[in-house]
């Protein structure tokens, strides 16, 4: 096909593909008074930033906001450390039966959400870690470890040995071996792992759904759903304006980090 | 890491030379580190046994119990299971499930192909791939949010429609089945982007030498595509699909958001009939039975690319 069609088809699908953030933007920048849910194609005025401020006071986006933050932050961190040590036990240490254990940890990863939900809204609600930002931290952690664990295994495996043998023969322990050799190595790496992760993280609806309920623990997602099938009609564009705010965090993100993004999956093959 | 090969031995005669002839035979060297090994790949093992696998074993017992929460789970066998496999709702639910993973493989999966073989060696390709990338890191909910908005009665979609002359629009949201494919419809339009994106790479990796030989022969087009590419991206396209139906069995965010399964039920997935048994009903070891099941179906699904995804040595 010659590039004048293939560019045009490709511009027409990719019009096709803006449009609905086109409505999201128009509709959620109308004011309450003047959205009508009638005409939603034309642009009325620009309230947008209203309409944010009246959404976060309407279901404290703020608080949730600040949370799923911490959320999104501590939980991959500790996670591709986490990982990477395990990669780091495997490939460099030769860890004993080394593959069976990656299989373990990374099997963690295969079954669905639904297989933990119970048991774990269950325990949480004993132990008191329900609806707490420390119950939340741990569930995101340990979700997070599988793949991470899979990439920084994989990136570790393309690290000659000699590298670490150089580093016993100059007297270096495991320890500092692993956080002053390897992890520097692998920083691309655990930024790809890291990013991944923490959009899931923010993206999460359904353990906030099962092991949150305040408004200051419950993760920004879920409290958007929460606020759309609470508020509707003439408090549409609230709701919408709502939804690009919670959005916007993790497509800037993304957009901005594309190659790490591509980085990630292709080194997981994910 | 071709370069690594010839310094590879390098250190290890040092350390022959340095620590006497007794030390060095690679497994008495993995063995030197057993402890710290042990101690490096604990934090992962313990977190992921404690959090994943002791609920995956309780989630398991419980579907083989009574239970709904106060008291002690009460032993009954497989009469959760016998009690799901009667359920009309179950049944609905399990063709939903079938008509998601259908779905998800033939619109983002075939989109996301074609998107990526019409950006492939095009001047401004990145970009023009943009607009599909930007929906991919929304979560489903905020998906729900804008795909509720437009398909609402009356709401942006009736409007264009009405605007080419039909009047006559469907309840896109209310008619089953109709709403599970505009449901599905909706998760495409999230996520043709990224299997663009996926496929890019895979096509970008393809060597160039049997390319040009096929060029110089005059293959081109669809003839290219079918003796060259689609071979070459087979491994790839393994796993796009294996990751594709695994996603599309564990659906839930975007109808919860969207309909909650309605009406009545009849948009629910396994997922969703897995939440409302357990978390509205309270009917623990139903809901557990059908987590089990959709657990069964979904590793069944996985081995397809999980098989080559372990072997993988080294990505990229």
């Amino acid at each position: 096909m010659s590039r004048i069609v293939r560019t045009t088809v490709l511009a027409v699908l990719g019009a096709l593909w803006l449009l609905p953030v086109y409505l999201l933007f128009v509709n959620a920048a109308k004011a309450p008074e003047t959205f009508t849910s009638k005409e939603s194609w034309m642009p009325t005025d620009f309230s947008l930033f209203a309409n944010m401020a009246e959404a976060v006071r309407l279901s404290g986006l703020a608080e949730s906001a600040a949370s799923t933050l911490l959320y999104a932050v501590v939980s991959p961190a500790i996670a591709v450390v986490v990982g990477a040590a395990a990669g780091f036990a495997i490939v460099a240490l030769r860890l004993r039966h080394g593959f069976a254990w990656f299989v373990a940890i990374f099997g963690g990863t295969v079954f669905p959400l639904q297989m933990i939900l119970l048991p774990l809204f269950d325990a949480y609600s004993r132990v008191g870690l329900f609806d707490s930002r420390l119950g939340m931290i741990v569930v995101y952690t340990a979700i997070s470890i599988p793949f991470s664990a899979f990439v920084m295994r994989n990136f570790f495996t393309g690290i000659a040995h000699s590298v670490f043998e150089a580093a016993v023969l100059d007297g270096a322990s495991t320890w500092r071996i692993f956080y002053r050799v390897y992890l520097p190595m692998a920083s691309s790496a655990l930024v790809a792992v890291f990013i991944l992760q923490a959009t899931f993280i923010w993206n999460d609806f359904l353990l906030g759904l099962v092991l949150s309920q305040s408004d200051t623990v419950r993760p920004i997602v879920t409290s958007l759903a929460g606020m759309q099938s609470t508020y509707g009609g003439a408090q549409m564009s609230t709701v919408l304006a709502g939804g690009l705010l919670v959005s916007l965090p993790t497509v800037v993100l993304f957009l901005f980090t594309q190659q790490f993004f591509a980085r990630g999956l292709a080194l997981g093959q994910y | 890491m071709t370069s690594d090969q010839t310094t590879l031995k390098r250190p290890e005669e040092r350390l022959r030379r340095s620590s006497g002839p007794d030390q060095t035979t690679p497994t008495r060297r993995g063995d030197q580190y057993r402890w710290s090994a042990l101690g490096f790949i604990a934090p992962g093992v313990l977190l992921v046994a404690v959090l994943l696998y002791l609920p995956l074993l309780w989630t398991t017992f419980l579907s083989l119990t009574e239970y709904n929460g106060l008291g002690d789970p009460e032993w009954v066998g497989f009469e959760n299971y016998v009690e799901m496999l009667d359920d009309p709702a179950f049944l609905g639910s399990v063709l939903n499930t079938l008509l998601w993973v259908a779905g998800t493989l033939l619109v983002p999966v075939g989109i996301g192909l074609g998107v990526a073989l019409l950006t492939w060696n095009l001047k401004g390709g990145i970009w023009l791939r943009l607009p599909f990338l930007i929906p991919y890191a929304l979560s489903g909910i905020g998906v729900g949010v804008i795909w509720s908005f437009i398909l609402s009665g009356d709401g942006a979609l009736d409007q264009a429609l009405a605007a080419f002359g039909v009047d006559d629009t469907p309840r896109w949201l209310v008619d089953a089945p109709l709403n599970t494919v505009v449901m599905i419809l909706a998760t495409a339009w999230q996520g043709v982007g990224v299997n663009a994106l996926l496929f890019t790479i895979g096509l970008q990796s393809i060597p160039k030498e049997p390319l040009e030989a096929a060029r110089v022969d005059g293959a081109n087009g669809l003839r290219l595509f079918r003796s060259i590419l689609w071979p070459m991206l087979r491994p790839l396209t393994a796993v796009v699909v294996g990751l594709s139906i695994v996603a599309s069995l564990k659906t839930f965010d975007i109808v919860q958001g969207m309909t909650k399964g309605g009406p009545g039920r009849a948009s629910e997935t396994l997922a969703l009939t897995m939440y409302k048994e357990t978390f509205v009903n309270s009917e623990y070891g139903l809901g557990s039975a059908i987590a089990v099941f959709l657990t069964v179906v979904t590793l069944v699904a996985s081995i397809l690319y999980l098989r080559r995804q372990l072997s993988t040595k080294h990505g990229v």
